[in-house]
């Protein structure tokens, strides 16, 4: 088993508080440090595990069968390799490895997994939205997709600013998603 | 600056090189990085950069909830940032996100944002066209 400390959970989502993780042969354990929040994910459920270098951290996203995903930080690189050797120990798992796209450009090329968008810059992570996020989608005129967000005034502790809408613009050069822009 | 060669364009602009020069987020609120000439916006629990030289247009509206919203209009093509820039050309293919608008509860924060964005697009732009000027 392997034990980390100061693991966070989404703190965006979550709040800064810091928890404990176990990866143990059954799966993965993570409990926020004086009690309330766990997170619990048996290895049957695991469907896909992910490293980032995020600022400052390494960030472990986890994703299971049934869509559920979640970012934990707080992994130094030593972390990183210790724990993709018990990953592929305990789970027969090999961690991804993604990159994040800090260049700050505006175009790229999107990638739809389950209800993911990614938004790559140059092959690396710009950003992602969930699609279960998403109240409505928008043909407007011939080359942009709106998406509408669901503002939830009850989650996200940390959140000022909300995102509300997004558009993509799709020029006729494309041919990712021809005959099907309204579902980017 | 300095050693930019006089040629480059907008599209070669970048606002970090590498992800340990963004700081770790604290808040999910916009933020600009005068510096770095970036914008951070928060989208689904990450602070995500883009550089200012991307903006075409910044407004923001306030409605009667004290509730008020900023939209950024990014440039895309069919809208060069100035004809000199080689973008469309450049990423033939490519998809842009070409707009986001996000809901604030602080409308003094969002009017200086809208602010101080405006005044750093027109800095750089007044400085790439000179360099462009000087290029031809």
């Amino acid at each position: 088993m392997d034990v980390f400390f100061n693991v966070h959970l989404d703190p965006m989502k979550h709040g800064l508080n810091p928890g404990q993780m176990r990866v143990h042969s059954g799966g993965i354990l993570w409990k926020k440090q004086g009690g309330g929040k766990a997170v619990e994910v048996d290895k049957a459920d695991i469907m896909k595990l992910t490293w980032m270098k995020v600022p400052r951290t390494n960030q472990l996203s986890v994703r299971t069968k049934d869509g559920l995903y979640y970012k934990f930080t707080g992994f130094r690189d030593q972390d990183v390799t210790t724990l993709s050797n018990s990953f592929q120990n305990y789970f027969g798992i090999s961690p991804e490895e993604k990159q994040l796209s800090v260049s700050g450009r505006n175009w790229g090329e999107i990638d739809l997994s389950g209800n993911i968008l990614t938004f790559l810059v140059g092959q690396k992570q710009a950003f992602e939205v969930s699609l279960a996020d998403v109240s409505q989608t928008q043909l407007q005129g011939k080359n942009d997709v709106m998406l509408e967000f669901h503002v939830d005034d009850t989650t996200g502790a940390n959140e000022k600013d909300s995102l509300m809408e997004m558009s993509f613009h799709i020029p006729n050069s494309n041919t990712q998603f021809v005959g099907d822009e309204n579902r980017p | 600056g300095g050693t930019r060669a006089a040629t480059k364009t907008t599209s070669d602009m970048i606002a970090y090189k590498n992800v340990n020069d963004l700081h770790p987020p604290r808040d999910l609120i916009i933020q600009i990085d005068q510096k770095n000439e970036a914008i951070l916006l928060p989208i689904h629990g990450s602070m995500v950069p883009f550089h200012v030289a991307t903006v075409k247009t910044v407004s923001s509206q306030q409605d009667t909830n004290r509730s008020c919203y900023i939209r950024i209009i990014f440039n895309v093509p069919g809208t060069p940032f100035n004809p000199h820039d080689a973008n469309s050309l450049k990423n033939q293919g490519a998809i842009y996100l070409k707009e986001v608008s996000f809901r604030s509860k602080d409308p003094r924060h969002i009017s200086e944002v809208v602010q101080v964005i405006k005044n750093l697009r027109r800095q750089v732009v007044a400085r790439e066209s000179a360099r462009a000027e000087r290029a031809t």
